[in-house]
Parts: structure tokens; sequence; C-alpha cells
């Protein structure tokens, strides 16, 4: 039973609308495909939510970058290095500034400690910088052995535009490139995990590039080496930019290449054909987001399109696009016996599903706005019958009320409008439902017809229904009425 | 004026044993838990930002921010205060922190672009202009009366919650509801005028 607010009291019409405003807000909640898209975002938190880019964003990033740029150029490292110079040879000039005071260099691998009980060993021409107490690999190998992290708490490196995120490991980073190259010049990163999960992230676009098990192992494409062809090879690529992602879904662009005996994953490299591409576009959720898209930009036909070819797959993007096609079909295209159809179909391939009550709810909506009373309160009674703990209920119960209603079957109304009564909310249905049950129990001749409408005045006293309510009190309905 | 608060905040049946319990269930990796505090809180987050004014056009993507955000502090959950409570607390520091970065992406849009901000796009789920009208009326009010009126009057949490959450004593929460309701009232009555 949701209580009604008591604040505030006052008799006046604008109280009285507050009230029901106030009322309507403790009621507001997401619909089930928001609260199911949300569950996608945050079922494995490491995902970082979807982020809006708005260009002032954009904008923070470059400008970002260009200081960063900049700073590299002219300003030269500024945090705490960890380094090994493998430069070491006789006449090597360029052996890097970056030396740690505190760690003179030895010529092996060397063994730190770093927070959380984290080791890390560096190979003789690692350079490894801390930023924010968080590792940057910048050269040559470093291996990790992670204790296991509480939820929440994952290791994060970074490497060149990468992030590797564990929560429990043993895994090297490798970065090729001469430690003493230009501070910006491309390098290629390798991971490989020797224990528990690691997962491999673009950096500047937050995508998860790879999740990797023991033995699994990853590289970045070889930017230096692949840079002079990709131009020629790269054709334009699709339209939509959010389905022609710039790096790749893993599952479709990460390829065996079989190094170190283990399985390796490679990314494909930028040069990849528009078809590969396009290829990649097309997973479920390409098509999801491009289904959206096409609906926002008010292409119906082409939301339709990718809906009805999404629900061909399975799983939950399949499930979630069945049940859109009967709302493209009947709110954006105005087929509402097609969508009937759709979303029985969707009822029969899912009778478990979580949308089934949508489902349920916007058939009989439909059947009734298209003026099928019999289909409409024939689905009603089941849903009913079927659902007697569903948060629709009362709707459900006052559309059959009225359908009862229209069709002069008082009795039938009443039996409905009480369902509704047996609820709190939504208000405004509850309200009309207990005005029309009162109006119908007068119709009946029913004595208790002018009892439920006091009831109905005391219970709402600036209701909308209050005029014709005081009318059923005052003898109107003292006598069955047609 | 001791109105007392609808009670909705906890959801039925939660305990702070409880709480504690699925807390640290989810530390343990249980996704099972996870998804049940999902299931339990995500109906609540969205209202809250709903209500403490976060546009249609954003609440999807900031309930799910609150959510991450949930998950990376499970660690730093005691048990001193309930689970919903700890919960809000998150929320509203996320829509402070959004409310803050619109208003300076509208004085700089205002500023360097010289054209307004487009209007908000109207939300298709909030079919009832007495909503909406609440809603304008309530971004209206400073953040703190806000933060207490929305917990109290729309989200039902007990006053000695609301003070935790807004991290000031039960006595001026009491005052800023107070105040916030004063407000509210007066603007409506202008409005209806």
């Amino acid at each position: 039973m949701t209580p009604q607010h008591r604040w505030p009291d006052g008799p006046d019409e604008t109280s009285a609308e507050l009230r029901r405003a106030l009322d309507e807000a403790s009621m507001r909640g997401p619909d089930d495909m928001m609260l199911r898209r949300g569950w996608s975002a945050v079922a494995s938190p490491l995902e970082p939510p979807r982020a809006r880019r708005g260009f002032w964003f954009a904008g923070g990033v470059a400008t970002t970058a260009a200081l960063v740029v900049a700073g590299a150029f002219w300003l030269g490292p500024r945090a705490v290095e960890l380094a090994q110079s493998n430069g070491r040879d006789k006449g090597a000039k360029n052996e890097p500034a970056t030396e740690p005071a505190t760690e003179p260099a030895t010529p092996g691998p060397r063994r730190l400690t770093l927070e959380g009980g984290v080791e890390a060993v560096l190979g003789r021409s690692s350079i490894m910088r801390i930023e924010d107490g968080a590792p940057r690999v910048e050269g040559g190998e470093v291996r990790f052995s992670v204790p296991h992290r509480q939820p929440g708490h994952p290791f994060v490196v970074r490497a060149e535009g990468y992030r590797v995120v564990v929560v429990g490991t043993r895994f090297g980073i490798n970065v090729d490139g001469a430690p003493n190259g230009p501070p910006n010049g491309p390098k290629a990163v390798g991971v490989d995990v020797d224990e528990g999960i690691v997962e491999v992230w673009e950096a500047a676009t937050q995508r998860r590039l790879a999740r990797l098990t023991p033995g699994e192992s990853w590289q970045s494409p070889d930017v230096a080496a692949e840079a002079p062809a990709a131009p020629a090879a790269v054709e334009p690529a699709p339209a939509p930019s959010e389905a022609a992602p710039t790096i790749p879904t893993p599952a479709r662009n990460l390829r065996r290449t079989g190094k170190h005996g283990a399985r390796t994953l490679a990314l494909a490299s930028p040069g990849e054909t528009a078809t590969e591409r396009a290829s990649a576009a097309e997973t479920p959720t390409a098509e999801a987001v491009a289904a959206r898209a096409a609906l926002v930009s008010g292409d119906a036909p082409r939301a339709l399109q990718l809906y009805r070819t999404l629900a061909q797959g399975t799983g939950p993007s399949a499930e979630n696009a069945a049940y859109e096609v009967g709302k493209v079909l009947n709110e954006k295209l105005g087929q509402p016996t097609n969508a009937v159809a759709a979303w029985r179909h969707y009822r029969a391939a899912y009778p478990d599903g979580i949308l089934r009550v949508e489902a349920d709810v916007s058939i009989i909506e439909t059947l009734a706005r298209t003026g099928d009373s019999d289909e409409a309160l024939s689905e009603a009674t089941d849903f009913l019958r079927r659902r007697p703990d569903s948060e629709r209920r009362a709707e459900i119960a006052r559309l059959a009320g009225d359908l009862y209603r229209a069709r002069g079957d008082c009795r039938h109304a009443v039996s409905a409008y009480q369902i509704t009564l047996g609820a709190s909310r939504p208000r405004d249905v509850v309200e009309a439902a207990a005005f029309h049950r009162a109006d119908c129990l007068v119709r009946l001749g029913d004595a208790g017809g002018a009892d439920a409408a006091r009831a109905y005045l005391r219970a709402y006293p600036t209701g909308k229904f209050r005029g014709e309510a005081a009318a059923l009190t005052s003898g109107a309905g003292s006598a069955p009425r047609p | 004026m001791n109105t007392p608060g609808l009670m909705r905040a906890a959801p039925a049946g939660a305990s702070l044993t409880a709480d504690i319990e699925m807390v640290s269930r989810c530390r343990r990796g249980d996704s099972v838990a996870w998804r049940g505090l999902y299931d339990r809180y995500a109906p609540v987050v969205y209202r809250f930002l709903s209500a403490f004014g976060v546009p249609s056009e954003e609440r999807e993507d900031a309930c799910q921010e609150v959510f991450v955000a949930v998950y990376r502090s499970l660690g730093l959950f005691r048990g001193e205060a309930r689970l919903s409570t700890w919960i809000y607390r998150i929320a509203a520091r996320h829509a402070g922190r959004a409310a803050r970065r619109r208003r300076v992406r509208g004085l700089l849009s205002t500023l360097l672009v010289r054209e307004p901000p487009p209007p908000p796009a109207a939300d298709p789920s909030e079919r009832s202009e007495r909503l909406q009208i609440l809603d304008e009326l309530v971004s209206k009010l400073s953040p703190k009366k806000r933060l207490v009126l929305v917990l109290f009057e729309i989200e039902g949490v007990p006053i000695e919650e609301v003070a935790k959450i807004a991290g000031c004593p039960e006595n001026t929460a009491w005052s800023r509801l107070h105040y916030a309701r004063a407000e509210l009232t007066a603007m409506a009555k202008r409005r209806v005028r």
C-alpha cells in the first residue's frame, strides 16, 4: 500500500495539484527496456558506462592531448621514472635521463614491489613510469604478479594508448620500440597472461579490445609498420559512425597467429577492407545501435528492418528486437494489427521473456484503441487471471472495466473496477475506477452506489469527477439508469 | 510538521544485515547478488535522478554511471548506514556534479557560440504535464533544499536518513525541508496566478 502525501495539506486546488504531482513523481520509474540496457552496461562493471561525448568533451580531450604532446617535446619527462637502459654499451650517448635516482641500474631483471603488493619484474630494457599511483609501461617488457583484488579496485597498467585491467593475476606487458626512440613514436603493445583474466582496453575510446585467459596473448597493431600501407587499402567506412568502430570488436577481429606456442590474438590491421568493416558493423550490438539511430532520425522502415534482422538471432538483443518490432509498427508506422501480430510472435518465442508483461499490455491497449473490444477483453481477462501480482494489473483492470461499461455490462465493469481499487496506483487510474464503479453501481440500482460515490468524494475531494459523484449522491442514482 | 516519511526508500524486508550480506556477496564477485542489487535499486536511483532534475536524455547514462560508481566503491561500504542511504549519497553526488557540468556547458555555449542551448527534449515516458511542472519548480530550489525535499517527499526517506545523505544534522534537514516546502508552494501558487 502506497501512502499518499499529507503535505501539502491545504484545501485549495494548488495544494491538491501539488499533492498529485508528488504522488506521480514518487511512482515514476524506468521502463523495462531502460533497465535492461542499464544492466547490460553494468553487468560487467569493469566496462565503463557509455559516455556521451559532446564536443566540449572532445575539445577537452584534444586540448589535453595537445598539452601532453607539447609537454613531451618541450618540457621533458617530469614524473618519477623507473628505468633501465640497455644502452650501456661503450659510447652510448643517449642513455635515458630517466634513470631513477633511488634505484641504481643493474644489468639483470629488476623486481619491484608496487602499491597493493603488486610485484613487477622489469626486463633489461624496460621503462616504467608511475603516474598517479598507476604504472605505465613505456618500453620493454614488464611482468606483473597481482594479488587478488577486491571488486571495484582493479589494478590498471597503461601502455601506449591501452589500459590493461586485472583483478588478480600474473601477466606480462611488452611495449616494442626502442626506449631511446622519440617519446611519441608509435610502439606496439603485447600482453600475455600466465594466470587469471586480463582485459585490454583502448584508453581513448574506452572500448574493451580483448579479454585474455591463461595462455592467451594479445598484440596491438604495429602502427609504424602498417602506416604506409594503410591509406591505399582503407576504403571509406560505412556511413553510421557508431556502426563502424575504429577499433573493431574483439570477437570478429582478433585472429590466432600462434605466437610463443600459445594462442595469440592480434588486432586486425587498420588496412582491413570495407567488407571486413561492414562485417564488424553487423554485430548485434551495432545493429541495435543503428536501429535506435534510425528511429531517432525518423527512418522507421530502416529501424524496423534492422530490428527484424536482429530478432532472427538469439539472446537478449534478439528478444528486445522482437518486442521493438511491434513497437515500431504501432507507434511509428501506424500498423496496429501488424504490431499486435508481432507482439504475439514475441510471446510465442519468449513465453517467459522479461518483456512479456509489456507485450501483453501493449496488445491489450492496442486492441482496445483499434476498437476490437472482444479481443481486448479476452486478453485483459486472461492477463488478470495469469498475473495476480503484476504492477500493471490496476491499469488493465480499469481498461477492462471501461470496455465492459462501454458495452453496457455494468456488472462485469464493477468487478473489474473493484480489482483496480485493490491497488493504490496509478492514482488517476484508481480515481477513475472509483468513480466509474460508483456510477455502474448506481446504474445497476445498487444501494451501495451512493455510498461508493460518497467514498469517492471523501478520497478525492478535488477529483475530476467530483461534480458527477456529487450528483450520484444526491439521488440521481436512486433509480437504475440505462 | 512531523510528516512521516513514506518509508519507501528501503525496499520491504531490507535490513542492515541483509544489506551487508548482499554487499559482501557482491565483493566476492557473486554476479547474482550484483544483479539483485541492481534490480532492487536501479528503479530507485532512476526515480531519484529524475526528481533531482537530471534531464531525461541524460538519465539513463547517469543511472548507469551511478551503478558503476557503486560497484567501484563496494569496498568502502562499512555497513554503518543502510545500503539505500549509501546509494542515495552516491547518486546525489553524481547528480550534483552533472548539474554543475550542465551549468558550465550552458554558460560556455552561451558565451562562445552565442546561441542558447537547445531546450531539453520531452521525455515520452513522462505522460503528465503535472509532473513536468513539478520538475520545473523543484529545479528552481537550491541544491540543498532540493535534495531534502526530493528524498523526503518523493523518495519517502525518513528524515534521519535524509540528514545522513545530506551530511547535516537532523534539525537542519527539517529546517531545509520546511523552507523547501514553503518555496515550492509559493512557486506553485505564483504559477497558478
